[in-house]
């Protein structure tokens, strides 16, 4: 069973909860931009969270089913279409050999996710189906690329109810731990930080986003480095913010102001060039607490 | 001496000094293994590096207060060691050219040295595998001779070719794969390093010591070295 990639798109890549374990090896996470839209997108075809999914940016992309399967679409409103007619999102849907599934332009949001029941069977490397290409690690999907995966039928019936459907045109706070070299900032850089409000400059990409606003002096400008977290944010030479995400390296040698709570990341996947962000504190107790009862609800295993 | 910080919602960054030093990497490993050792069910991953070790857990099993105490518990009855054992050493034939060595000519005319003064001078050094990151197998190696140290470039270049040998500073490396980067080249490797050979991940370890000689422009090429 299988799905054949007629039209590749810009930028789509298969990806799963990430290469968490070679870190070590100079390897960074991957796996998907936004969490919450592929946890949700595993859990209404009662996946494994590891499922791999087809991350796709902006749309574009025209895939024909060459078994039966039961998929589901979230994340970003890509005009979602199959065989030319608009079709459910946030739901199971049983598709057949022949049908034509298409993304069109972005309607909301930037990164939407095919889940696909079982999960795509694309080759594991390093531990993870995850696709990075700062890396060399895997590629996007390129045309005429046979994606395998299980023949699935119907026996499968979930949909996310519309009012918990998120809406990804909202205004975001980013809340943030004070970690790193917080306290090494002044607490006229920290107002300064906390005031403003930023804007995603063009530099946007699974290694991090590079934020445009008014520059904090800064403090040092280069350190020992030292090892990175999904979601630190780094103060350039420039005075400006970079969050490193997905595909960030794995040790950096500029002064942090602190690690974005990893669920607004998942938000922050669905932004785009010019969109603004503001930042707020958070505690840790707060942050580990929520992080767990998403582990938790989704059977996270680590 | 030791510091623990927060890093972020499920990891840790433990600071075993303040400044490079040569006794550092060993000592790092050997904690992160026995930190690995006791607490493996915990344990997710670590990323070590010139004077710390970041420590990402399970935050489902562990929070921060209890994780920090428990490593905090083992620094405190840890043996650290002043001198370090004898490391392996990995030598790496290296072919320093004009075609290869892309800021060679450049750092010639700024240091006023002959090209073999300044081979000599690299190749002389043994240098020490002080972390392994940026992308992966890329190990920092320190520390260069003085004579022959380089700032990075002030604009990075989009495209290093892979197993390019690059000075920034006091350290020293070769770029495993194709990758942009704003060190000075001055020459490329035999080996291949890169993701390629999967088994390559476990070439470099921390604490590990590397040797660079010099081969001729015939060695490199009659070898598969391309230019």
């Amino acid at each position: 069973m299988s799905i054949k990639v007629i039209n590749p798109g810009f930028l789509s890549s298969i990806q799963d909860y990430g290469r968490i374990t070679h870190a070590s090896y100079g390897m960074s996470v991957s796996g998907v931009m936004d969490e919450q839209a592929y946890m949700w997108g595993n859990y209404l075809l009662e996946n494994h969270f590891n499922a791999a999914a087809l991350e796709i940016v902006f749309g574009s992309v025209t895939l024909e089913v060459l078994n039966d399967s039961v998929i589901c679409i979230t994340g970003a409103d890509l005009d979602f279409k199959i065989n030319n007619k608009r079709a459910l999102t946030w739901h199971s849907v049983q598709v057949y050999q022949g049908d034509v599934l298409s993304w069109g332009v972005l309607k909301s949001g930037v990164r939407g996710y095919l889940c696909v029941k079982d999960g795509f069977e694309t080759d594991v490397m390093f531990d993870s189906r995850s696709v990075n290409l700062r890396e060399n690690i895997g590629e996007k999907i390129q045309a005429n690329e046979v994606l395998k995966c299980s023949k699935s039928n119907d026996e499968i019936n979930h949909f996310m109810a519309a009012k918990f459907i998120p809406n990804y045109e909202q205004a975001l706070t980013l809340r943030i731990l004070p970690s790193y070299q917080f306290n090494e900032f002044s607490l006229e850089q920290r107002e300064l930080f906390f005031a403003q409000t930023y804007q995603i400059s063009s530099a946007n990409d699974r290694t991090g986003a590079r934020l445009s606003g008014v520059p904090i002096a800064k403090t040092k400008s280069k350190m020992i480095s030292e090892g990175i977290s999904y979601g630190s944010v780094e103060i350039a030479t420039d005075g400006l913010p970079i969050i490193l995400l997905k595909d960030a390296p794995t040790i950096g040698g500029y002064p942090k102001i602190g690690t974005v709570f990893s669920l607004d990341l998942a938000k922050l996947a669905q932004k785009q060039m010019g969109d603004n962000i503001k930042f707020e504190l958070m505690d840790i107790e707060q942050a580990q607490k929520q992080r767990a009862e998403f582990n938790k609800f989704f059977a996270i295993e680590y | 001496m030791h510091k623990i910080i927060l890093a972020g919602e499920s990891s840790i960054l433990i600071y075993f000094g303040d400044k490079i030093d040569a006794s550092l990497p060993e000592n790092i490993a050997n904690f992160a293994n026995e930190l690995k050792s006791q607490y493996s069910e915990l344990i997710i991953d670590q990323t070590q590096s010139y004077t710390s070790l970041l420590v990402n857990y399970d935050l489902s099993k562990i929070d921060y207060s209890k994780f920090s105490d428990k490593v905090k518990a083992l620094l405190n009855n840890f043996q650290f060691s002043d001198s370090a054992k004898a490391p392996s050493i990995i030598h790496i034939p290296v072919y320093y050219g004009f075609e290869t060595g892309l800021d060679l000519e450049r750092l010639l005319s700024e240091k006023d040295l002959s090209l073999d003064e300044f081979i000599e001078i690299h190749s002389a050094g043994e240098y020490l595998v002080h972390a392994i990151g940026f992308s992966p197998n890329f190990a920092f190696l320190g520390q260069v001779d003085e004579r022959i140290q380089a700032p990075r470039l002030a604009t990075p270049r989009i495209k290093i070719p892979a197993g390019s040998v690059g000075i920034a500073d006091s350290q020293t490396a070769v770029y495993p794969a194709d990758s942009s980067g704003g060190w000075n080249i001055i020459g490329r490797i035999l080996l291949d390093l890169s993701l390629n050979n999967p088994e390559n991940i476990h070439k470099f370890k921390t604490g590990d010591k590397v040797a660079f000689y010099p081969i001729t422009r015939d060695e490199y090429l009659s070898n598969g070295g391309k230019l």
